[in-house]
């Protein structure tokens, strides 16, 4: 038993490496075919060397270390994820206990949901009157939508056997809502947030971009203004990073809260 | 609680020999159970499908009853309606002198497929039961409550798992166990028995028989189940239904076996085999190759 786990383990890491390894063939590649107009690894990784040795200088409005820019995009992903989810949970919970509610709000989130982020941004200026606002206002109302759609999913498909149990034992709205349906639906849920924060960190870059001022967004086209196309590079390999990095997050805690897999 | 008594319950007073005044009581109790003229319609695709139609039927206060037909003829519908999971199409059903309209602590049910919370280890299962239905107990009586139940049906030492990792047989006993612990007084058993191995389901059906005893007898039970030798070991009557669409009481077969009945010795009562006979014909016509 634990033999095969380190052996698993092990073989985990091993592809990893692998994986990691191909990555930087393609991209030598390709900087050998654009002539090193593009920075290949080695150069990219000079500067990020750098990047990373002070990553939380703050030298004015418009110079900060890397680390304070990547607080700052974090920062705002959370608030907006967390408002958005805010948003998205109880109604999610109405939409699926409900035919009305769902026949009411479905088609507003059919409409809503594939509008780009990039459109809602003016309207986020116009409410907020301030560009911060404007960029926590597009990523609640564009990463909203995973969440409330799954949670109405999971809320809606609530088994009739444990509704009959709560029914036949006459649990109080509350007890229903702690013991049934939070549990059954939890697992859809999380699979919503999962998609909700993906959502929000790639919206952040675009959001950040427009507004400028801090952020992982506004750093990688202040590196383009500055022309550092390497500093762009390692800017991308950190968005993708932490963007894996949520993801796990959010598939360990559905791990945790599957009880079918217990 | 007393009615006026009708000329022939007057003569059955006299006639009988009645021990004490606890019987007495009991035969002039109103019925546990009074179902009156019940049809079941479900609105289906297809179009309306009738799963009983009129069904008549008085339970007395501390019987046994055993519903028995063949698979998809109505039992469970039946049941429910008497849970109040479902409500009649046309006729009503009193329970303990009420019109049912819904579920309600008074009655206990056990389901046919357990119905468990998956989430919840066993004893939450039952504790939440237990939670709603007493009001005005403390926690602690409550755990109490839960602890005895799930001891009588020997869980206790596996309070902690969840229903996933519990056998058939024993998910079927928690469920009873939570029935039991709200202290119906109906118990619904919709095939109570029916994942259980022959062993264990001998040792329940002495469990739930001690309970009933333990009890003074004043619980009824309703229980669905496809087993005549079960049907006969534990009931008063067994109610045979016919097949559906439709369906309707075939017929009402009295045990007239005394209690406390013994396992070994009832198959030798010389009324057992023709019970046995008669249900047996009830609900099977082809007894051989020969017969098609
Ligand atoms: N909620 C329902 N909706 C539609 N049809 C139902 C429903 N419940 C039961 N039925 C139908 O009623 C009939 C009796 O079902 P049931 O009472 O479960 O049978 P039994 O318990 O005797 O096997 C079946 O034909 C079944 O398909
Ligand atoms: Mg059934």
């Amino acid at each position: 038993m634990k033999n095969t786990f380190v052996k698993n383990t092990i073989g985990q890491i091993i592809s990893f490496a692998a994986s990691m390894l191909l990555l930087c063939l393609i991209w030598q590649g390709i900087t050998l075919l654009t002539k090193s107009e593009i920075p290949g690894p080695i150069a990219t990784w000079q500067v990020a060397k750098e990047m990373f040795a002070e990553p939380f200088y703050d030298y004015g409005p418009n110079d900060k270390g890397i680390g304070l820019q990547l607080t700052a995009s974090l920062w705002r992903v959370f608030l907006g994820f967390g408002i958005g989810s805010l948003i998205a949970i109880p109604l999610g919970i109405l939409m699926g206990s409900s035919k009305f509610m769902m026949r009411l709000f479905d088609p507003i989130v059919q409409i809503l949901r594939p509008v780009s982020p990039l459109a809602w941004f003016p309207l986020g200026l116009l409410a907020f009157k301030a560009a911060a606002g404007a960029t926590i206002f597009i990523i609640t109302i564009t990463s909203l939508w995973p969440t409330l759609i799954n949670t109405s999913f999971g809320v809606a498909h609530i088994p009739q056997d444990h509704k009959n149990v709560s029914k036949a034992f006459g649990f109080s709205k509350l007890k229903y809502l702690t013991k049934i349906l939070i549990p059954y639906t939890l697992p859809h849920m999380i699979t919503g947030l999962r998609l909700s924060i993906g959502i929000a960190w790639m919206v952040i870059v675009a959001g950040e971009m427009l507004s400028g001022g801090s952020g992982i967004g506004f750093f990688v086209w202040d590196s383009w203004n500055g022309l550092s196309l390497e500093k762009i590079l390692v800017a991308i390999l950190i968005i993708g990073s932490v963007g894996l990095l949520l993801d796990k997050f959010f598939n360990t805690l559905k791990m945790a809260f599957a009880w079918e897999n217990k | 609680m007393m009615k006026n008594l009708t000329q022939e319950e007057l003569e059955l007073l006299q006639t009988e020999e009645i021990e004490n005044k606890d019987e007495i009581a009991k035969l002039l109790a109103p019925p546990a159970i009074k179902i009156k003229n019940v049809t079941v319609s479900f609105k289906s695709k297809k179009g309306l499908y009738t799963a009983l139609k009129d069904i008549s039927l008085d339970i007395k206060k501390g019987e046994i009853i055993s519903l028995i037909g063949h698979s998809g003829c109505g039992k469970s519908t039946l049941m429910n309606t008497i849970s109040g999971m479902v409500s009649p199409t046309s006729g009503e059903v009193i329970a303990n002198e009420q019109l049912v309209k819904g579920p309600g602590p008074d009655r206990g049910i056990v389901f046919q497929n357990y119905s468990l919370l998956p989430w919840l280890t066993v004893f939450q299962n039952i504790y939440e039961a237990v939670d709603s239905s007493f009001k005005n107990i403390s926690k602690e009586d409550k755990k109490a409550i839960v602890e005895k139940n799930l001891k009588m049906v020997n869980l206790w030492e596996h309070q902690h798992k969840l229903p996933g990792h519990l056998s058939g047989g024993m998910k079927q006993r928690v469920a009873i166990a939570r029935a039991f612990a709200i202290n119906p007084k109906i118990l619904l058993l919709d095939e109570p028995f029916g994942a259980l191995d022959a062993l264990t389901k001998s040792a329940m059906h002495i469990e739930l028989l001690k309970l009933w005893n333990l009890d003074n007898r004043d619980k009824t039970i309703v229980m669905v189940t496809h087993d005549i030798e079960e049907a006969i070991f534990l009931s008063d009557r067994v109610v045979v239904l016919n097949n559906g669409p439709a369906s309707t009481i075939k017929e009402i077969v009295d045990i007239p076996l005394e209690r406390p009945r013994n396992k070994k010795e009832i198959v030798h009562h010389p009324k057992y085999k023709e019970i046995h006979d008669r249900l047996l014909s009830l609900l099977i016509d082809k007894f051989s190759i020969s017969d098609y």
